[in-house]
């Protein structure tokens, strides 16, 4: 039978996990754009050796599943190679790679996309290829980019919860603490879903409108 | 012949020192294409040359060239006594003295118009945000587009969008001005609107370097009519002499192809 109190009373027990998972998010989203835009000019721009490794970085970060990446990064890098950051350093890090190396092929469609015309149009105005990608370049690869960005953000705030598997105290995490407490699973697992749903619901809709803002737009 | 035409004294009579010299130019594309064999032409200041020939004859890779976008294999290229050669902040300035307008266009679309037209004094000249806009509502206002200022391109025809590109061009106050098929995108009713542009700044004294289908423009405009195909100068003298009695046969079958054209305004290369 399902135990409304027990339902209601998962949700304070839910709060200061849901702190984490907010921290974790803005924390991880922001590094992971710059650290995808420098990828995606090195694959772009750079000298051909410089391109292709960051081309094997992002292909080793796509091609892996993120549980892995973290687990290695998290039992790995302490053993073999002495380096201990603390859990939630560790599982940012992780999240930045995996992240970026997605996010990095999105910026990189969309900087392609910007046709020669628009680079020779700034160039023939004497602007520097820097000047040029900066004022002319950017700003519409970025409005290209933005909805499949936003939809990054909202999966990267839902994949957080696999930190939990590491000790990170993040909302999932409590939500399973919780449920070995009073073993009410039904109730604390409802709970933790109806959390999740409420908080990434609005920002599902907020891409959506951007989706829809880019068509009118083009 | 080419040298027989640039020896021709009226030229040299009527105008002044030369400001563009393109001096035996080649240019081939990775893909192996030749478009420029060994191309010469010169345009004194306040001169309106008109670069004409069928598509692919490389008008459209030499005004790249000239004002450095494109690199070139052999030959030389000077802008006044500078030569223009690949990269760099020298390259740059001399780009700066160059106002270029596109086929298509190019305007930034995420700009208004004021925005475009204000962006090379903003970003290159670093120009005050006062003295920016001073200026950008000047020359929107020259092209009788004044009332458009904060249209996006998005929002302008064809035509008004064109001339909001020379606008562009010319806010870095240019000493010349390269013009790529610039008519050749617009609507048959929009030509008229940009060409009377393009004429006004001929008249102003403006140097200008412009490669076009329209012969009627040609005709009237130019100082001075060059041929191009297949990457060559086929032949060159002034537009009475082009059009009235053209040398060589090839000449007369181009420009018989084109006059029988019943729109070679609208038809678009590629």
């Amino acid at each position: 039978m399902f135990h409304l109190p027990a339902f209601l009373d998962a949700f304070p027990a839910l709060l200061s996990g849901l702190r984490v998972t907010i921290e974790l998010t803005l924390l991880v989203m922001p590094c992971a754009v710059v650290v995808a835009l420098l990828l995606a000019l090195a694959r772009l721009y750079a000298p051909r050796p410089i391109a292709n490794l960051a081309m094997g970085w992002v292909e080793l970060w796509r091609a892996t599943p993120l549980l892995l990446q973290l687990y290695w990064l998290y039992y790995v890098m302490p053993s073999e190679f002495g380096i201990l950051l603390p859990g939630f350093a560790t599982v940012a890090f992780g999240l930045i790679c995996n992240v970026s190396a997605f996010l990095s092929e999105n910026f990189r469609a969309g900087i392609a996309s910007i046709r020669a015309g628009q680079w020779h149009a700034g160039r023939a105005l004497g602007m520097s290829e820097i000047q040029a990608f900066f004022r002319i370049v950017m700003p519409q690869a970025w409005s290209r980019v933005l909805p499949e960005t936003a939809s990054m953000w909202v999966e990267l705030f839902k994949e957080t919860s696999l930190v939990s598997t590491l000790a990170v105290a993040d909302l999932t995490y409590r939500a399973l603490a919780l449920r070995t407490e009073n073993y009410r699973t039904l109730e604390v697992l409802t709970a933790l879903a109806v959390a999740y749903l409420v908080l990434a619901y609005p920002q599902a809709k907020f891409c959506d409108w951007l989706y829809r803002r880019q068509r009118v737009h083009e | 012949m080419t040298t027989d035409d640039q020896r021709d004294h009226r030229r040299y009579a009527h105008n002044g020192p030369a400001l563009i010299r393109v001096e035996e130019v080649f240019r081939r594309y990775p893909t192996g294409v030749e478009a420029l064999r060994g191309v010469s032409l010169i345009a004194h200041e306040g001169e309106v040359v008109c670069i004409i020939g069928p598509s692919g004859s490389g008008k459209s890779t030499l005004l790249r060239c000239v004002n450095g976008l494109e690199p070139i294999d052999r030959g030389r290229i000077l802008f006044g006594d500078r030569e223009v050669r690949g990269k760099g902040r020298e390259a740059r300035a001399i780009r700066q003295q160059i106002g270029m307008v596109f086929q298509s266009f190019e305007l930034f679309p995420h700009m208004t118009a004021l925005g475009n037209v204000g962006e090379g004094p903003r970003t290159v000249l670093r120009m005050a945000h006062a003295a920016v806009e001073a200026r950008a509502r000047a020359l929107l206002d020259k092209v009788g587009l004044a009332d458009k200022a904060d249209a996006l391109p998005l929002q302008l025809s064809g035509g008004q969008q064109q001339r909001v590109a020379i606008a562009r061009a010319l806010a870095m106050e240019p000493r010349a001005m390269l013009f790529d098929e610039a008519t050749s995108a617009l609507d048959p009713e929009t030509v008229g609107e940009v060409l009377n542009v393009m004429q006004q700044l001929a008249r102003e004294g403006m140097t200008m370097l412009v490669v076009t289908h329209e012969m009627g423009f040609a005709r009237s405009v130019a100082d001075w009519v060059v041929v191009m195909e297949n990457g060559q100068v086929l032949e060159e003298g002034t537009p009475a002499r082009i059009f009235g009695g053209p040398r060589l046969a090839r000449t007369r079958e181009f420009l018989q192809r084109v006059e029988h054209a019943p729109h070679d305004a609208t038809v678009k290369p590629e």
